[in-house]
């Protein structure tokens, strides 16, 4: 049992962060160099009506925290070469 | 002899099932596994009001002064077996739970309108769950080190709720 909870410790320190949960989506979208900027996507989806309160980089998308134009909460995924919407879930998504 | 009822040993259970199965999840299973953890803290709480004598915080909750003397009894490895918790068990008992409760609580801020997508927050709740892993890996490693200390399977002890009875020189709270 002691060997068994000295290796559960262990797993915990070193193991746990290597397995924590990650994005909701990932985009196959290369170096940042080819991006559009996160400004021309959060100008878009304003106008759309949405109130963006968070952009960032996850899995290689951009991931947008926002209140959409009917209120509700979305966390949405968009592809940063094409900044066209990522479903959630997809792998390696190409935009 | 039985030490931990039921209660506690489910809570136990539940909470550390919460906290790893959290950890791998994102989404509406990672809030409604936040939402469990921090009713079973509540229910914890309620508990060492109304539960029996081994689950009540007053019982094996110690002041600062007896918590260093037992910890510099440990370095000196002459520190008593205790039946229920030890004075550093305990205190981690009351980190633990107050951790699960900062991290559940600012998971669930962040879900509301008010504090959607806010960076700060999001920052402080992953913090926050790092040093929950902290503080859950040194309870594990304490647990392990007691056991081999005084020839106890404490693990076996949080599923069956028995100890073994006490011995001279143990102390029975």
């Amino acid at each position: 049992m002691k060997r068994g909870l000295c290796l559960l410790a262990f797993s915990m320190l070193v193991g746990a962060p290597m397995v924590r949960a990650t994005g909701l989506a990932t985009c196959d979208s290369g170096a940042p160099e080819g991006w559009q900027p996160q400004e021309k996507l959060a100008a878009s989806l304003k106008e759309k009506g949405w109130q963006v309160r968070r952009i960032k980089v996850d899995g290689g998308c951009y991931e947008v925290y926002a209140l959409n134009e009917k209120g509700e909460r979305v966390e949405a995924y968009f592809h940063p070469r094409t900044l066209s919407p990522v479903p959630t879930g997809a792998k390696n998504h190409k935009g | 002899m039985p030490v931990w009822d039921p209660v506690v040993r489910i809570a136990h259970w539940i909470l550390a099932t919460c906290i790893i199965a959290a950890w791998f999840t994102r989404g509406a299973t990672h809030d409604w596994l936040g939402y469990g953890a921090l009713g079973v803290v509540a229910l914890r709480l309620l508990w060492g009001w109304v539960g029996p004598r081994h689950a009540h915080f007053g019982e094996f909750v110690r002041s600062t002064a007896a918590t260093l003397a037992y910890a510099r009894a440990v370095v000196a490895r002459a520190e008593p077996r205790y039946l229920g918790h030890n004075p550093l068990g305990a205190w981690m008992i009351v980190a633990l739970l107050a951790m699960i409760a900062l991290v559940a609580g600012t998971g669930w801020l962040s879900t509301t309108d008010r504090f959607w997508g806010v960076e700060w927050l999001q920052e402080t709740h992953h913090l926050l769950a790092d040093a929950l892993l902290v503080l859950a890996t040194l309870h594990v490693a304490g647990v392990a080190y007691t056991s081999l200390r005084h020839r106890e399977n404490l693990v076996r002890a949080m599923i069956t709720g028995r100890k073994p009875p006490p011995r001279a020189g143990d102390v029975f709270e």
